[in-house]
């Protein structure tokens, strides 16, 4: 019997060590310091060391504050963000795109109310340019804090259009001349990679943005009212597969990544292509002083407003559920000093929401002239991906390819957004 | 009574195995299917009962039946290449006159299947890129250039491209699983089978087939099953597009609970795969009329 009682206790010890060693959780306190989580979207050589930098300063600021950082890429971490979210070791601080990505975790009670915070310390608020704070709100309170300020602007090689005598257009009707002309001395009008769906939706952002009014789009855009009716959506899909129908796209464009479309523009290849504004850097890289931009030309018909930009920025968002939200707004109050503002815009080239931090002493010439012009914006146009429900995205993304490679229409892919968004509507309470 | 007591001196060391299994393996399944009759996403605090909502929406949804023949015919090509082909290559290599090359096509033929699938799938997808691919560019070396294509970025080639990826990936391993099947076939058979006259062709169809039935069974509930559960591949090279044209079961799963949301949608496919594979699997067991070598 004795020993049949030593058999079960060596089991039930293997079993509770077995279990211990699964749910093996790290406590927030470390030595007696403040330990904030911090989660961001840059482990790229590039960039992360500009984070390892300006952590490594404030925690010998902050000596009782200590930052445990991780870094996932652009893609993953929209899974990542989402599968953290349901469990125990949410971060204190981590990485959101603004517009519905952000609100979306608003809705779900997930993120922190930061208008307070914000109002308290008007110095910090007054310093962000104001477009860049507004994405991240959502029924007037501020929920995120942007890094970093992005627009969509189209880049062009200038030695191919002083060949063929052109000028940056202005109008849609200009636009496509360019590209015609382009066409016809043999070119390749508009370099595009659509691999990853959402470069050709950044078109169509601009697009649906032009042609809709304003508060027919916003009433769209929302899940609990999008209805996708309007034609300026079916008509946004028409112009943007007209570019394709009539040549002016590259070849292939669904097996090239963005990326490699990149390296097709950098190396002279292509008059035209669509790019953010924290890719100017790269541009700069390549073309050297080669290359000028413009926006997404006015559409004459259109009935949305045409001094929109299309683009929002990105921070971000703080945990309901930290336990230590002064020193969470303290670090992120450092991460978006004017200091700080200053060192990204000069080491890594992005643009800055921090009014004044990109000036032409710290930043690319053109990263200061888009930024002057997503200020002199009425508005901006968040990247439609990112900006309504996942759902609706998603179908949008999908059918994107299929428009390009002809097997669907506009008006069979606006039936199923239709459809998608009237599913949503029902969903979200 | 000796018995009996060793008996149950080893059920005990056999309960913590018993318990992980139980905890990893069975109560997720039971919890899956509890989990597809709500409404939930991963980060917010509510549930809501749905009941069989979501299984009515999969049977309606066009997507699922597109994932659903994508299966079908990874499943179908994978038979055809990885054990049809397979059992050839392994004849071959065992053929008296190769025999002595075998060591060397073996490990050429085995090395695909230990590279990371992930690695795979960016190769794979830079040798389709219809500009700079080696597949392309081999084509119009030959001469052929009127069949050169975008590969991945038509929805119409996109899954036959992608299934392609994983016959050359995987073959070599069920090929090997076939090898070692036919070297325990006893020599004498086929020097009995000789001396009657019969030709290799022969022998291979009345002697190497029937001896290695239990591996070609193995091998088939292998790919089958592998071609239900096939996701990683998928992910890499299209993601599921261009549209939806390379959607499989895996894909739009993922996509429904980590892109959309709707983490009772994903459970719910993730019950309909289940059920898939477990019959898969029953039906080959009945037709194999056997495990006992498995």
């Amino acid at each position: 019997m004795r020993k049949m009682a030593k058999t079960l206790g060596m089991a039930m010890l293997i079993f509770v060590l077995l279990l211990t060693g699964c749910s093996n959780s790290s406590s927030g306190e470390a030595e007696g310091k403040t330990v904030l989580k911090f989660l961001h979207k840059w482990p790229q050589p590039e960039y992360a060391p500009y984070f390892e930098e300006v952590v490594k300063e404030f925690e010998a600021q902050n000596p009782d504050i200590k930052i445990d950082m991780e870094a996932i890429a652009d893609e993953p971490i929209k899974d990542k963000l989402r599968v953290i979210l349901g469990g125990n070791e949410v971060p204190d601080i981590m990485f959101s795109w603004s517009g519905e990505f952000a609100r979306k975790f608003v809705r779900a009670g997930a993120a922190l109310d930061l208008t307070p915070y914000l109002e308290e310390d008007t110095a910090w608020k007054d310093s962000f340019i104001p477009a860049s704070l507004q994405p991240f709100s959502s029924d007037d309170k501020n929920y995120g804090i942007p890094l970093r300020f992005n627009g969509k602007f189209f880049v062009y090689n200038k030695e191919i259009f002083d060949k063929y005598n052109l000028q940056a257009p202005q109008t849609w009707d200009e636009f496509m001349n360019v590209l015609e002309t382009l066409k016809q001395g043999g070119e390749t009008p508009i370099i595009l990679g659509n691999e990853s769906p959402w470069a050709a939706i950044h078109y169509l952002t601009g697009l649906n943005q032009k042609m809709v009014a304003q508060d027919v789009r916003m009433n769209d855009y929302n899940p609990r009212s999008g209805e996708f009716t309007d034609p300026g959506y079916v008509k946004a899909m028409e112009m943007f597969a007209e570019l394709n129908q009539k040549g002016y796209l590259m070849d292939n464009v669904n097996s090239s990544s963005h990326d490699m479309a990149k390296q097709y523009f950098f190396t002279g290849e292509g008059g035209i292509m669509y790019v953010e504004l924290e890719e100017f850097q790269n541009v700069e890289d390549s073309l050297s002083a080669n290359w000028g931009f413009f926006q997404m030309p006015a559409i004459s018909e259109g009935k949305g407003n045409q001094n929109y930009i299309t683009g929002a920025p990105d921070g971000f968002i703080v945990s309901s559920k930290t336990e230590h939200p002064e020193e969470a707004i303290k670090f992120l109050k450092f991460l978006t000093s004017k200091e700080n503002a200053i060192k990204l815009a000069e080491q890594i080239g992005w643009p800055s929401p921090i009014d004044g931090a990109t000036n032409p002493d710290t930043a690319l010439q053109q990263v200061v002239e888009g930024v002057d012009t997503m200020k002199q914006a009425e508005g901006m146009a968040e990247w439609l991906d990112t900006d309504v429900h996942a759902k609706v995205a998603d179908v949008y993304l999908a059918n994107i390819q299929l428009l390009l490679d002809g097997s669907k229409s506009p008006e069979e892919i606006i039936k199923e957004v239709q459809a998608v968004a009237k599913e949503v509507q029902s969903e979200v309470e | 009574m000796k018995n009996y007591r060793s008996s149950r001196t080893a059920l005990l060391y056999i309960l913590p195995a018993l318990l992980i299994v139980v905890c990893m393996v069975f109560l997720p399944i039971v919890l899956n299917l509890y989990n597809s009759f709500f409404r939930w996403n991963s980060f917010g605090t509510e549930k809501v009962f749905v009941g069989f909502e979501y299984y009515i929406r999969l049977f309606k949804d066009p997507v699922f039946y597109t994932a659903l023949k994508n299966n079908g015919l990874y499943a179908i090509i994978s038979l055809i290449f990885q054990v049809g082909l397979g059992i050839i290559i392994a004849a071959i290599l065992e053929d008296k006159l190769i025999r002595k090359f075998q060591p060397f096509f073996r490990t050429v033929f085995f090395i695909p299947s230990v590279i990371s699938i992930a690695v795979v799938g960016l190769l794979w997808q830079l040798l389709y890129n219809p500009e700079v691919g080696l597949v392309n560019g081999t084509l119009e070396a030959i001469g052929l250039s009127e069949w050169t294509h975008s590969w991945l970025g038509d929805s119409k080639t996109a899954i036959y491209a992608v299934v392609a990826v994983s016959q050359w990936q995987y073959t070599g391993y069920i090929t090997m699983l076939f090898l070692i099947a036919m070297q325990k076939i006893p020599d004498e058979f086929y020097e009995a089978a000789m001396i009657d006259g019969a030709s290799r062709i022969k022998s291979f169809f009345h002697i190497t087939l029937p001896q290695i039935k239990e591996m070609i069974l193995v091998g088939s509930v292998i790919t089958v099953i592998g071609a239900f559960k096939v996701f990683d591949e998928v992910y890499v090279m299209t993601s599921g597009g261009p549209g939806r044209s390379t959607e499989v079961l895996g894909t739009m799963l993922y996509r429904s609970a980590f892109r959309n949301d709707e983490m009772g949608y994903a459970s719910t496919i993730g019950t309909v795969i289940f059920v898939i594979t477990l019959t898969l699997s029953l039906i080959q067991m009945k037709i194999g009329k056997t495990g006992k070598e498995v």
